[in-house]
């Protein structure tokens, strides 16, 4: 088990690797002058040049690259191109933002999807069930970026009761769990929370039908057990799939949410991304993407961990 | 089988926890409570201009950083909005040029001035703030500022103190546009700067300059906010507001949006479409012309059919731009040349820059093309950017009036960074691919932004932004004159005939000139949208 | 398009090939055709997806105008007004035209990085599956690293690098596509390598391209092919996504994604016309999941 264990952490060293070497490899292949985000249109190429050697361009890629990794490793990402301000800053910043909506839709991800899938595992093959698999496969299907404009366009265009974008009074800086802040936390959570609610309900609902067929719930049946303690073991035995779906959507929502923050204008590490992709602010760009894939790396890591401390069965080699 | 309704309560269980999620979530109808005197304004911007002396991000950075914290020796008069903004003096008191070497300038300090710090300002403090940006052995250089405004100042070679309140300027040749220059250059504290530990990225976070606003607040990406300088040379320029908290929001819907839930007091461009139910809902809108203009540059390259004047004339009087405007939400002035015939550069054109699609049809004809037969361009153009207005809607507008009388265009659309090397690559660079046109917009508030960097043929790419290679030996003769001219009225009267030329020759598609529209809350008072990029806010006060 | 590419097609000539394999499979189709005309909601759903495939291929003559003209005193007008169906979008253009056609290129964009994925990622895996040991390490551990990134991150990313044009996000999402294809293939060609009639044909000595056109290909490629299709879905997604961002299709080229931005800032003077495009994306992401799922069920394979 602890084999397994530390066999499965040393096992993220390689990968982790190979994600900075294909991070750096993308952003050096982009086409177009990688100052154009600092330099005004018709500054002098003296200024150009300075600038060059002053953000070490002139270097060899692979010396570029063995820089910007080693500093990567003592989390210093750089300074961002468009504003000269520490790029860890920025992402820190961003990641709370993120992980703020990404906890939200988690949180109903989870309850909604366990709450559905049970029903629709219990109720397997009934119309109820037919209804729940429908609901969650439109939930997988729906492009959120547009269900985001729609949800906007009835309780902030239409209806007018709900405000359409940012975290509020103060924004980020000034954030807080109070009912001004909260609202604008409605709409892009529930958005996000949709892919979730799918995935989930899906999963639970495979995993109860398959635990009610199981004998040792015939047997405790059959011992004359409260049907309560039965749902007590059903949860118990679903546990493990539930927890590992939701902590991949953790790590899908924080990379995944860009196309959301887009819509509501959510300071989050999505919108973060967006900037430098289209500011062409290449430490920016290389910092954001390295942590939300790491953060992945890590969920994932996490995920089988536990899977594998809660049932020893599923330590795979 | 497991009795359904004990599974109930299990499920019930859930539920429960649901609703108290829910619960937690639910909305709440309460706006939040605004502070007395305090401005909330969105910008477009995606972020904070940096704050440590010449500001990023172009003139919307001067406007809400830049010009807010400090001044320059050389000040625009942003206090009428009936007449083009002038230059007035501003920490220089006055300048004049020697009349036997007209490539030295005299400038004469305003005393008595303080920077936020309690510092003074002073001729050694003119000197420290150039050689920020020129000079490379000293140790306050920062090459990240001059890169970011030392194109602004091609002219000046030198510079020296003659006493502690005068400073002298000498040009690499005689030209009269160096007070045009000179107002980009911002003056921070060197006092400041030795305090902050000679680090402009920490002088970023506690700055000081002369300017009516002093740093309150700055956090990245989110906003920044400013307080009034009390103690500001200008006793009329002390501003009425408590507090200005300006937020970055890019995303045009999403301003209008917050300017409709109550966020902010006040937004910059709003999304046109929107502007209708802005109004309908109680709010103002304001706006005004501004030396800025939308337009298709046009390649003179061998074998670009731009060669042949009628066809730039016919393109020119293809454009429905009152329908341009109408998809600007009526926020736009049709173009009929570089600037307005309100401008003392305008001139006396001859040709009329006006929708005419007959005439244009007749014109293409003569030149040998038909919408049978049309003339082929091909056009870069980008899908957002600072001053583009909406250029996806707006080309696909114009590609349409276009293709109407016989010229058929092909896009190439890029993003706005990328766009801005093409325009500076030129069209005859390989990454140009051939493209007849590069649509840009920008500024025509001097005379070097308006008119030299694209028509002197010495400023084609890559050396300037001559992107079409426009060669004309009159035009440049015509420059250099306006140049020289050191008499503001003289200058003038010349640029009204580079004006009225270049209008005559068609050398570009004039389309629409921006008319910077803002929405506010009807609380906002005392606002006055100046005819230029840069706005003064210490007139405002909320009621 | 996803049903004519070369694991497909192996799969048919390995059924002529082998009678007993072609006599176990067609009896098998034979079942899957009777359970899947006795699902009524995946045949609505194939009759949806038929009928969108149909109408965008016969855009040119369905639609009532020209995608492209504009019409300024049209702009914006709201579904229902006379002469333009569905509305006007933000340049007076029909949109009901415009959805048609705008179909095509979300749908490219949408199935052909699935289909790329499907003919490279299928050949990895099989690769990696068959020949195991130092080569099915190589191939495998690369495709983790991969897997590293979340999809929506790794398209974004891709694309955000390559900059915006259809076939930069093509490639991105084919890119985005490959490892999930590569692995699940890997691992049913892994199970059935290992069962004893193939180590047997191994064992004699067959050829290794025999073994693997009648015994691997025919048995993983139903399987492989179901959990393509269910990509689809996702795909069509992500491409008219990158197009939202700024990252596809350009303008003024019709594509679902690039309309819901474009429309997105009129959404205060016409919010329904605004929502339209993305109404397709779902209708079309749906009807692909949909018809996965029948199929899956029909076919009564589990991944």
């Amino acid at each position: 088990m602890f084999a397994y264990i530390a066999r499965r952490i040393l096992y993220v060293i390689p990968i982790a690797l190979g994600v900075t070497v294909i991070i750096f490899g993308l952003v050096h292949i982009a086409p177009g002058d990688p100052l154009n985000a600092v330099v005004p249109p018709d500054a002098p190429k003296e200024t150009v040049q300075i600038l060059i050697e002053a953000y070490g361009f002139d270097k060899p890629i692979p010396v570029q690259y063995a820089i910007w990794l080693g500093r990567a490793l003592s989390g210093d990402f750089g300074i961002s191109f468009a504003t000269g301000r520490p790029v860890a800053e920025a992402i820190a910043g961003g990641v709370v933002n993120t992980l703020i909506l990404a906890a939200g839709a988690i949180l109903i991800g989870m309850t909604l999807g366990c709450l559905i899938g049970a029903i629709a595992g219990y109720y397997q093959g009934s119309w109820i069930d037919k209804l729940a698999t429908g609901f969650a496969i439109a939930g997988v299907s729906v492009p959120h970026y547009w269900l985001g404009l729609v949800l906007v366009i009835i309780f902030s265009v239409e209806m007018n009761v709900l405000p359409a974008m940012g975290m509020g009074p103060g924004g980020a800086k000034d954030w807080a769990w109070d009912q001004a802040h909260m609202r604008h936390l409605i709409l892009p959570v529930i958005t996000l929370s949709v892919i979730p609610i799918g995935i989930i309900t899906r999963s639970v609902r495979a995993t109860v039908a398959e635990i009610l067929t199981m004998e040792f719930v015939q047997t405790l049946e059959a011992k004359g057990l409260k049907s309560f303690r039965i749902f007590l073991h059903v949860c118990a035995n679903a546990a493990p799939t539930v927890l590992a779906v939701s902590g991949l959507q953790i790590g899908y929502l924080l990379g995944g949410s860009i196309l959301v923050e887009t819509v509501f204008s959510w300071p989050g590490t999505g919108f973060l991304l967006n900037d430098a992709i289209f500011r062409r602010d290449i430490p920016l760009l290389q910092g954001v993407i390295l942590v939300l894939a790491m953060f992945f790396v890590v969920m994932n890591l996490l995920v089988d961990i536990l899977q594998s401390l809660i049932d020893p069965r599923m330590a795979r080699s | 089988m497991i009795d359904r309704r004990t599974f109930g309560r299990g499920v019930a269980a859930v539920l429960g926890g649901a609703a108290l999620t829910a619960l937690s979530l639910s909305p709440a109808l309460t706006k939040p409570a605004e502070a007395q005197g305090t401005l909330r304004l969105g910008m477009t911007l995606a972020d904070i201009p940096v704050s440590f002396g010449q500001p990023d991000q172009g003139f919307e950075g001067f406007r809400f950083m830049g010009l807010m914290l400090y001044d320059a020796l050389i000040n625009w008069d942003m206090t009428a909005d009936d007449k083009p903004s002038a230059l007035i003096p501003g920490l220089a008191e006055s300048w004049s040029v020697n009349k036997d070497d007209p490539t030295k300038w005299t400038f004469n300090l305003r005393k008595g001035v303080k920077f936020h710090d309690g510092s003074t300002f002073n001729a050694d403090a003119v000197i420290f703030n150039f050689d920020k940006l020129l000079d490379k052995d000293s140790p306050q250089f920062s090459a990240r500022q001059g890169s970011l405004v030392n194109f602004r100042i091609p002219s000046i070679k030198s510079y020296k103190k003659i006493d502690d309140y005068t400073v002298e300027f000498t040009t690499h040749e005689p030209s009269g546009f160096v007070p045009f220059q000179l107002c980009y250059i911002l003056m921070a504290s060197p006092a400041q700067w030795e305090k902050t530990g000679k680090d402009w990225n920490e002088f970023g976070k506690t700055p000081s300059g002369t300017g009516p606003w002093k740093l309150a607040a700055l956090a990245p990406r989110e906003s920044v906010e400013f307080v009034p300088f009390k103690e500001h040379w200008d006793t009329s320029r002390v501003p009425k507001l408590d507090k200005v908290i300006a937020l970055p929001i890019p995303d045009p819907n999403a301003r209008t949006a917050a300017l409709l839930s109550g966020q902010v007091d006040w937004i910059e461009a709003p999304a046109p479409d929107a502007i209708p139910r802005i109004e309908s809902q109680g709010f103002k809108m304001v706006a005004n012309v501004y030396p800025h203009i939308w337009s298709w540059h046009l390649s003179r390259v061998e074998g670009s059919p731009w060669n042949d004047i009628r066809v730039r004339k016919a393109a020119n009087l293809a454009i429905d731009r009152e329908g341009i405007k109408a998809l600007l939400g009526g926020y736009a002035i049709p173009a009929v040349g570089h600037v307005t015939p309100t401008d003392p550069w305008f001139g006396e054109p001859t040709f009329k820059v006006k929708f005419d699609p007959e005439a244009a049809k007749a014109l293409l004809k003569e030149a040998g093309f038909s919408t049978d037969n049309p003339v082929n361009i091909k056009a870069m153009i980008s899908a957002s950017g600072s001053g583009q207005m909406l250029p996806l809607q707006m080309n696909e507008y114009m590609q349409q009036n276009l293709a109407d009388v016989g010229i058929k265009i092909d896009f190439e659309v890029t993003e706005w960074n990328a766009l801005i090397d093409l325009w500076r690559a030129g069209a005859k660079s390989p990454q140009a691919n051939g493209a007849h046109v590069i649509n840009v917009s920008y500024t025509t508030q001097d005379p070097y932004s308006a008119f030299t960097r694209f028509m002197r043929s010495d400023l084609s790419a890559p050396k300037g932004v001559n992107w079409g290679y426009y060669d004309d030996p009159e035009m440049d003769a015509l420059l250099r004159t306006a140049d020289g001219a050191f008499d503001p009225a003289e200058r003038d009267a010349i640029l009204a005939k580079v004006h009225a030329r270049a209008v005559d020759d068609a050398a570009f598609i004039w389309v629409v000139h921006d008319v910077a529209p803002r929405a506010m809350t009807t609380k906002v008072k005392g606002y006055v949208q100046s005819r230029n990029w840069f706005q003064s806010l210490t007139s405002v006060y909320m009621e | 398009m996803a049903d004519t590419t070369p694991v497909a097609a192996g799969l048919a000539e390995a059924a002529i090939d082998d009678t007993q394999v072609a006599a176990k499979s067609r009896s098998y189709w034979t079942t899957v055709w009777q359970s899947l005309l006795r699902d009524p909601v995946t045949l609505v759903f194939a009759g949806i997806l038929i009928t969108i495939l149909m109408s965008t291929i016969f855009a040119d003559v369905l639609a009532p105008a020209d995608p492209f003209k504009t019409n300024m005193v049209k702009r914006l007008k709201p579904i229902g007004t006379p002469g333009f169906l569905l509305g006007a979008d933000e340049l007076g253009r029909d949109m009901l035209s415009r959805l048609l056609h705008g179909g095509r290129l979300s749908l490219v964009m949408g199935i052909s990085p699935v289909a790329l994925a499907l003919v490279i990622g299928g050949m990895l895996g099989l690769t990696a599956g068959f020949l195991g040991g130092k080569t099915n390490m190589a191939i495998m551990r690369t495709i983790d690293v991969f897997y590293a990134f979340p999809s929506v991150l790794l398209a974004i990313a891709i694309s955000g690098a390559l900059g915006a044009g259809i076939v930069n996000a093509i490639i991105s999402l084919t890119i985005v596509f490959i490892p999930p294809i590569a692995r699940v293939t890997e691992s049913v060609t892994t199970q059935i390598r290992n069962l004893d009639y193939v180590e047997a044909a191994r064992a004699s000595g067959a050829n290794a391209f025999t073994i693997i056109r009648a015994h691997v290909l025919s048995n993983v490629a139903g399987p492989v092919f179901i959990y393509s299709t269910s990509l689809i879905s996702v795909s069509i997604i992500l491409a008219s996504g990158l197009s939202f961002l700024g990252l596809g299709t350009e303008p003024p080229k019709p594509e679902w994604g690039l309309m819901l931005n474009t429309l997105r800032q009129s959404i205060y003077v016409s919010p329904w016309v605004a929502a339209l495009p993305g109404a397709m994306i779902f209708l079309t992401s749906l009807s692909f999941n949909m018809l996965s799922d029948g199929l899956r069920t029909a076919m009564d394979i589990r991944l």
